[in-house]
């Protein structure tokens, strides 16, 4: 039974994917015209020309002049290999553009993550359980405020203000001498300096969110029959909330474990920029501007896979822990 | 006509003299490498007569060596820009914009036909391997006469009537191009910010290249390294001005030290570098360049922060007030340069628009003067520019000696009664019920102006113009959208105006080519057919019928076939004239300042400069590698 | 029990028989309370739960005036949308006074006094103290056309003549911000409400076809919907927004970066649809319908729908802020809404530089009816989901 809902599951997402990446190709190409065209525009905004016999030959070698069908079986077959194309931008292959990045990448959105849930956990179980008080309006206001301040514009000043104030230096993710030194503790402590901006920006943001869901679902099941049955028994109010009640109101943090990575990781580009984080968020922003196709392909397909995959395992997840979901054969996310 | 640029005789019998003298100073980063005998001294590292600089400006002194000079940059990709401030040219411009031998030691002009090209003897790469005519044979026999590497023939400049030079290897350290008709744009295309490479490092790209290694070892590398072809490597590799390949040896000051992708870029001083000072101490004095990249609209911030040496890219005019209140806190000084376009922004009637009514108007010089002549230049450079700027017509700048008043003046100066008078004259006289002039065919006359969207400047000038066009009866609508697809509606003609930069080099000198003054390129906005046609050998676009643009054509060929500076003027101010005279662009306000960020430790910076690409190389001409830290000021 | 007759008879035995009529149904008697409640219609329960979020009821009377205020933008504010004042440019926010030389004059400004800083290239301006200039209340100003039809000048407050009264401060180019944050207020309000309502159309459609006839259909429309979901929304807007024709006249850009934010946006809502329908639609009542031969679209539209239509709403509801931060975030990367429309999101684009966090804050200042906004949005969101389900 469980084996073949697996099985079914991993043959849907053929299709899923293939899917994607059309859309993947389409949107890379919807945008008029092609790296090149966009290279030289850039050139000649800054007043540099570009020889026209280079911009052909490269035109040629890069492949853009095949037909996009064309290029686009050349780029999937090559996935496939394991070959994710050629960054026109940096001449070099994608993996290697990518692999640096995506190390740090991962550590922010992880400390961002257990900052998130570290904020939103308690705040939820005591707006559920406070219902109208002034507390639990005073707290969803906070928890607001997070998604209401647009965070291009908090990162900036906070940005200017840790400068300001505390010297810190602007952007990034440390200060410029330790770029490419080895970890030391001087090094760690101008992490620490300068990662408490994005961690606060990006972390207020989707905080808002989580409080809303863990508050909604936790009053779902306060609502329940077996909790006024407990609670009529005398059971303490604590332990009526800590028994049951709290453990089904999680089962929707297992079902998003799944597609938060990505989610921070692609729904952050916009701070990541105004902090010029050496994230993957604008790298990707700026291969999708500057049409550097593959390299934002590929960049996109791996963020989709992430996605599949991990709500795939959410879903089984879910289905492990929650023997309704289970019994009822659906899976509901 | 035999013809000589060099150096002044002094400096060659200082160079000669300097050279004798050895021990001379070595630079104390060297020192341990040379102790250990991995670096030679320094007079077998110098060619046998290296380049002297001496600077004549005001404050310049001869520095100190050591330390590191901090930049930031865009994106990775910026780095070449290192190949730009570092200037390390065949020749180069001086701060009087004449060209002069930098990495030759002379050349030898014959009526711009024939160049011969000598080599400074005991010239090295930065990896110390020779440099000698041999690099200039690769490039001619292996590169650029190579099918695979140029499929497509000759870079453009190299081309004259679509037919090459002839060269020839005279000796080690000789060589010539000779062409059968002149060539005038060679050597400002070599001197250029972005050159022509004709010479490569021979000894490093054979190793990549079927000719030396043999085809199968040559693709058997390239798909090692994961290009399909052995020339993709190769090009690869031989990247000279991307500046992008750490191991490929260089005539610049400072050698890039790191691969992309990074966030910083280390460059490190060349130790061949072909320089002295005039006390015979290699140049550059500073160590080492550090390129930190971070995201285009932080720089501002960063560079007020105090997080620079020096740094102009990236910074506007308007950063200048936050960059000013910063300076004592952050230790650093902020100087305004001036840039050396023809015009910080103009608009660009498109001749060559869709529209025929349109097409019509444009074409007519009396609507275009009416158009110059109803722009409030006086309030937009007070608004935006906060009076600093020149009210001014798209042309050259005081600066340069092809300068005439009248130029300037011509059809700039607000008018409107003369405007209006003008546009009736051209039967435009009726108006619809908001006071909107009307086409001919009784549409009403809103002019659309594409724009890249590049700024908020645009934005706010084209709001001035829009408010002053409107008290002569016509509506102007701005239309932003990104360059790309900017670029693609001026040249097919769907766009009737545009908005760009002005002249790229408003201080040109007689010698230097007047292309963008004729209808030579697609790229000139006014006039994109006419341009594609003569770009692409009178095939493609369309050929110009009006005969002041004629004229402009034919002028320009006569530039280009004669060898008399005198005659060059001639030719240079009679297409000035035209272009004042027609109002084929119409300029707005001139002399836009560069802020420059310079740390207060920095010396030999120019406190008044001029910020130009071509001719200047932006900091290029005026030699970083004599910039210099005093340590009392460094923070 | 019977509370109809206790009437104590002296000298009664124990034995007792009540005089009062008999009543059936007096042990299921409802206080008029209990009778109101239980007969109250579904929306008049839900209305009196709203109540109950005093703080959602707040956020709905606030929506309401916004919106009322988009509709008299011209009048409400002293100037308009493009008024420059060329001499004004970057000026800090006016204040309003009321004492005079000792003496309460009502409320006031002083003139602005400008000077040119030409060091630092700094406009700085100091109040000229001599003279106070009154505000004036429902007077004649800049002239414009009400509606784009009647030309009218009338304003609720102007300044007196030869004064300037720049609430808020003013902008590069000496526009009034005050102003121009209420004509923002005009494109971002309804940015989102239209936005919505596309994508609450779609939702709806899709997500009902797919819980409604199950099968093949619904597992199409599950895997679009997933594969819509696998993406990052960034590089979506990017495609989405480049396609729309340059051509496009502003207004025609707008309605096109409503679709795109509703394109994006329907997909949660069709979920929503579809799962409640699976549920509902092996209802005994469904079941019914359709055995007397009713249409799907009568079923659905007329039977099911009504069951989960309050829940919709109320998630709609608590959309509408996302999309009008997705306004400001596609403005902020420079593919949204551009000059000269004027939202939010383009004043706070202009806002985010250093230049301004530095040395002109108060052009940061639109970034205060988004939050309002948003958080109003938010708790009258909160309030109708709590609403949604009144029998609880």
């Amino acid at each position: 039974m469980m084996l073949r809902y697996v099985v079914n599951r991993l043959l849907l997402m053929i299709p899923t994917m293939i899917a994607i990446s059309i859309i993947v190709f389409v949107i890379i190409q919807l945008p008029p015209g092609n790296y090149l065209e966009s290279y030289i525009a850039e050139l000649q905004a800054q007043g540099e020309s570009v020889d026209p016999q280079k911009i052909a030959f490269l035109r040629e070698y890069y492949g853009l002049d095949k037909p996009l069908l064309q290029q686009y079986l050349h780029w999937v077959g090559g996935m496939l290999r394991g070959d994710f194309g050629y960054s026109f931008e940096f001449n070099l292959p994608v993996t290697k553009v990518i692999g640096d990045r995506m190390l740090l990448t991962i550590i922010v959105s992880g400390v961002t993550i257990l900052f998130t849930w570290a904020v939103a956990f308690p705040i939820g179980i005591y707006s559920a359980t406070h219902l109208y008080s002034w507390g639990d309006y005073g707290l969803s206001l906070l928890g607001f405020l997070g998604i209401a301040i647009p965070n291009f514009m908090l990162a900036l000043v906070m940005m200017y203000l840790a400068n300001v104030y505390f010297g810190t230096s602007i952007g990034g993710l440390m200060g410029p001498e330790f770029i490419g030194k080895p970890w030391s503790w001087a090094k760690t402590q101008s992490v620490l300096e300068h990662a408490w901006i994005p961690v606060i920006v990006i972390g207020t943001h989707s905080t808002a969110g989580m409080i809303r869901r863990l508050r909604a679902n936790l009053l779902d099941e306060l609502q329940k029959q077996y909790v006024v049955t407990a609670r009529a028994k005398g059971l303490s109010p604590r332990k009526v909330l800590f028994k049951y009640p709290l453990r089904m109101a999680l089962n929707f943090f297992i079902s998003e474990i799944g597609s938060i990575l990505p989610h921070i990781i692609s729904g952050t580009e916009i701070t990541a920029v105004v902090l010029s984080l050496p994230t993957a968020g604008p790298m990707l922003l700026n291969a999708l501007k500057s049409q550097d196709m593959y390299l934002a392909g590929s960049f996109l397909m791996f963020l989709a896979l992430m996605i599949v995959v991990g709500v795939l395992v959410s879903d089984l997840a879910l289905v492990a822990l929650d023997p309704r979901i289970r019994l009822q054969g659906g899976v509901a996310r | 006509m035999m013809r000589r640029v060099t150096r002044s005789l002094f400096t060659m019998t200082v160079a000669l003299l300097l050279a004798g003298a050895a021990g001379a100073e070595e630079p104390p980063m060297l020192e341990p490498e040379i102790a250990a005998g991995k670096l030679p001294p320094l007079v077998q590292r110098l060619p046998r007569t290296p380049l002297v600089v001496d600077v004549k400006r005001p404050n310049w002194t001869p520095g100190r060596y050591g330390g590191d000079m901090r930049m930031l940059m865009g994106k990775d990709r910026d780095i070449r820009m290192m190949v730009v401030y570092g200037y390390s040219r065949l020749v180069g411009y001086d701060e009087q914009l004449r060209i002069v031998p930098d990495i030759l030691e002379r050349i030898d002009n014959e009526g711009s036909r024939v160049f011969t090209l000598h080599l400074r003897e005991g010239h090295k790469w930065s990896d110390g391997q020779p440099f000698t005519s041999a690099d200039f044979r690769y490039y001619w026999d292996d590169v650029v006469n190579n099918k695979e590497l140029s499929p497509f023939g000759m870079p453009q400049a190299l081309l004259v009537r679509n037919k090459g030079p002839r060269f020839e290897v005279l000796n080690e350290t000789t060589v010539r191009y000779s062409w059968d008709e002149p060539n005038p744009q060679f050597l400002a295309v070599l001197a250029g910010p972005s050159p022509i490479y004709i010479y490569r490092p021979a000894h490093y790209l054979r190793r990549f290249h079927p000719r030396y290694v043999g085809q199968e070892k040559a693709n058997a590398q390239a798909s090692a390294a994961g290009s399909r072809t052995w020339a993709g490597l190769h090009q690869k590799k031989d990247e000279q001005y991307r500046n992008d390949n750490p191991d490929l040896p260089t005539l610049e000051p400072w050698i890039n030290t790191t691969p992309l992708p990074s966030t910083r870029f280390v460059l490190v001083r060349n130790p061949y570098f072909h320089r002295v000072d005039t006390a015979g101490r290699q140049l550059p004095y500073i160590d080492r360049v550090i390129v930190n990249i971070s995201e285009d609209k932080l720089i501002p911030a960063k560079a007020g922060a105090g997080e620079v040496d020096l740094q102009a890219r990236y910074l506007r005019f308007d950063n200048y007030t936050f960059l000013k209140q910063n300076e004592k806190r952050n230790r650093y000084r902020v100087l305004l340069w001036e840039k050396a376009l023809g015009s910080q922004m103009a608009l660009y009637p498109n001749l060559n628009v869709d529209d025929p009514a349109w097409r019509t108007l444009m074409r007519d010089v009396r609507f275009r003067r009416a158009l110059s002549l109803a722009i409030d230049r006086h309030e937009i450079n007070e608004v935006v520019y906060f009076g600093l700027g020149v009210e001014s017509s798209n042309t050259v700048l005081k600066r340069s000696s092809l300068f005439r008043p009248e130029f300037r003046e011509a059809w700039s100066k607000l008018d409107l009664k003369a405007a209006n008078t003008l546009l009736d004259g051209l039967g435009l006289t009726k108006r619809d019920a908001k006071g909107l002039r009307l086409l001919p065919d009784g549409r009403p006359m809103e002019v659309v102006v594409d724009t890249s969207g590049e700024s908020t400047e645009e934005t706010d000038v084209l709001e001035l113009v829009r408010e002053s066009w409107r008290k002569i009866g016509i509506a102007l609508f701005a239309r932003p959208s990104q360059r790309e697809v900017f670029r693609k509606r001026v040249y097919s003609g769907k766009a009737m105006m545009s908005v760009w930069t002005g002249l790229d080099n408003g201080i040109p000198t007689p010698e230097m080519s007047p292309r963008e003054l004729a209808p030579t390129l697609q790229e000139q906005l006014q006039w994109p057919m006419w341009g594609q046609y003569y770009e692409n050998n009178r095939t493609g676009g369309q050929a110009p019928d009006m005969p002041d643009a004629l004229e402009l054509v034919r002028l320009f060929d006569a530039w280009r076939q004669s060898a008399d500076d005198a005659e060059r003027e001639q030719i240079w101010l009679r297409m000035l004239a035209i272009h004042a005279e027609q109002v084929y662009t119409i300029g707005i306000v001139t002399r836009a300042l560069q802020p420059v960020v310079v740390s207060n430790a920095l010396r030999n910076v120019p406190a008044e400069g001029i910020y130009s690409w071509d001719p200047g190389a932006y900091f290029g001409f005026y030699h970083t590698d004599t910039f210099w830290f005093d340590s009392k000021g460094r923070p | 029990m019977n509370d109809s007759g206790l009437a104590a008879v002296p000298g009664a035995a124990d034995h007792f028989v009540s005089t009062a009529p008999f009543d059936p149904t007096s042990a299921a008697r409802l206080t008029p309370e209990q009778e109101r409640f239980y007969l109250a219609s579904q929306w008049m329960l839900m209305w009196w739960k709203f109540k109950r979020h005093r703080v959602a009821v707040v956020s709905a009377i606030i929506l309401l005036f916004m919106y009322a205020s988009t509709l008299v933008t011209e009048v409400l504010v002293p100037y308009n949308l493009h008024t420059r004042h060329t001499d004004f440019i970057y000026a800090p926010p006016q204040s309003v006074h009321w004492i005079h030389e000792g003496r309460l004059t009502g409320p006031f400004v002083y003139e602005l006094k400008k000077s040119l800083n030409m060091e630092t290239l700094r406009r700085d301006y100091t109040e000229d103290t001599t003279k106070p200039y009154p505000v004036r209340f429902f007077c004649n100003g800049d002239p414009y056309q009400f509606w784009g039809m009647i030309d009218m000048s009338l304003h609720v407050t102007c300044p007196e003549e030869g004064a300037t009264l720049f609430l808020l401060g003013t902008d590069r180019l000496g526009r009034d911000v005050l102003s121009r944050i209420f004509y923002g207020a005009r494109i971002s309000l309804t940015i989102g409400l239209l936005g919505i309502a596309v994508s609450f159309a779609l939702g709806l459609v899709i997500g009902g076809i797919a819980g409604y006839f199950g099968g093949w259909a619904d597992l199409l429309i599950q895997r679009v919907i997933e594969v819509i979901r696998s993406f990052p929304e960034l590089p979506l807007w990017m495609a989405l927004s480049a396609v729309l024709p340059v051509t496009w006249s502003p207004i025609l850009i707008y309605f096109g970066i409503t679709g795109i934010l509703a394109m994006l946006e329907w997909t949660g809502l069709a979920r929503a649809v579809r799962s409640k329908l699976l549920a509902l639609r092996e209802e005994d009542y469904c079941t019914a319908a359709r055995l007397m031969g009713a249409r799907p679209k009568r079923i659905i539209g007329r039977h099911l729908l009504p069951g989960f239509m309050s829940h919709l709403i109320a998630s709609a509801t608590l959309s509408i802020p996302g999309m009008i931060l997705g306004e400001t975030a596609l403005s902020f990367l420079g593919i949204g809404l551009r000059p000269p429309i004027t939202s939010w999101g383009v004043l706070l684009n202009e806002a985010q530089n250093i230049n301004v966090v530095a040395l002109y804050p108060w052009l940061m200042l639109p970034v205060v009816p988004v939050i309002v906004v948003i958080l109003a949005f938010n708790f009258f969101g909160d309030g109708l989901r709590d609403a949604a389900d009144p029998y609880r």
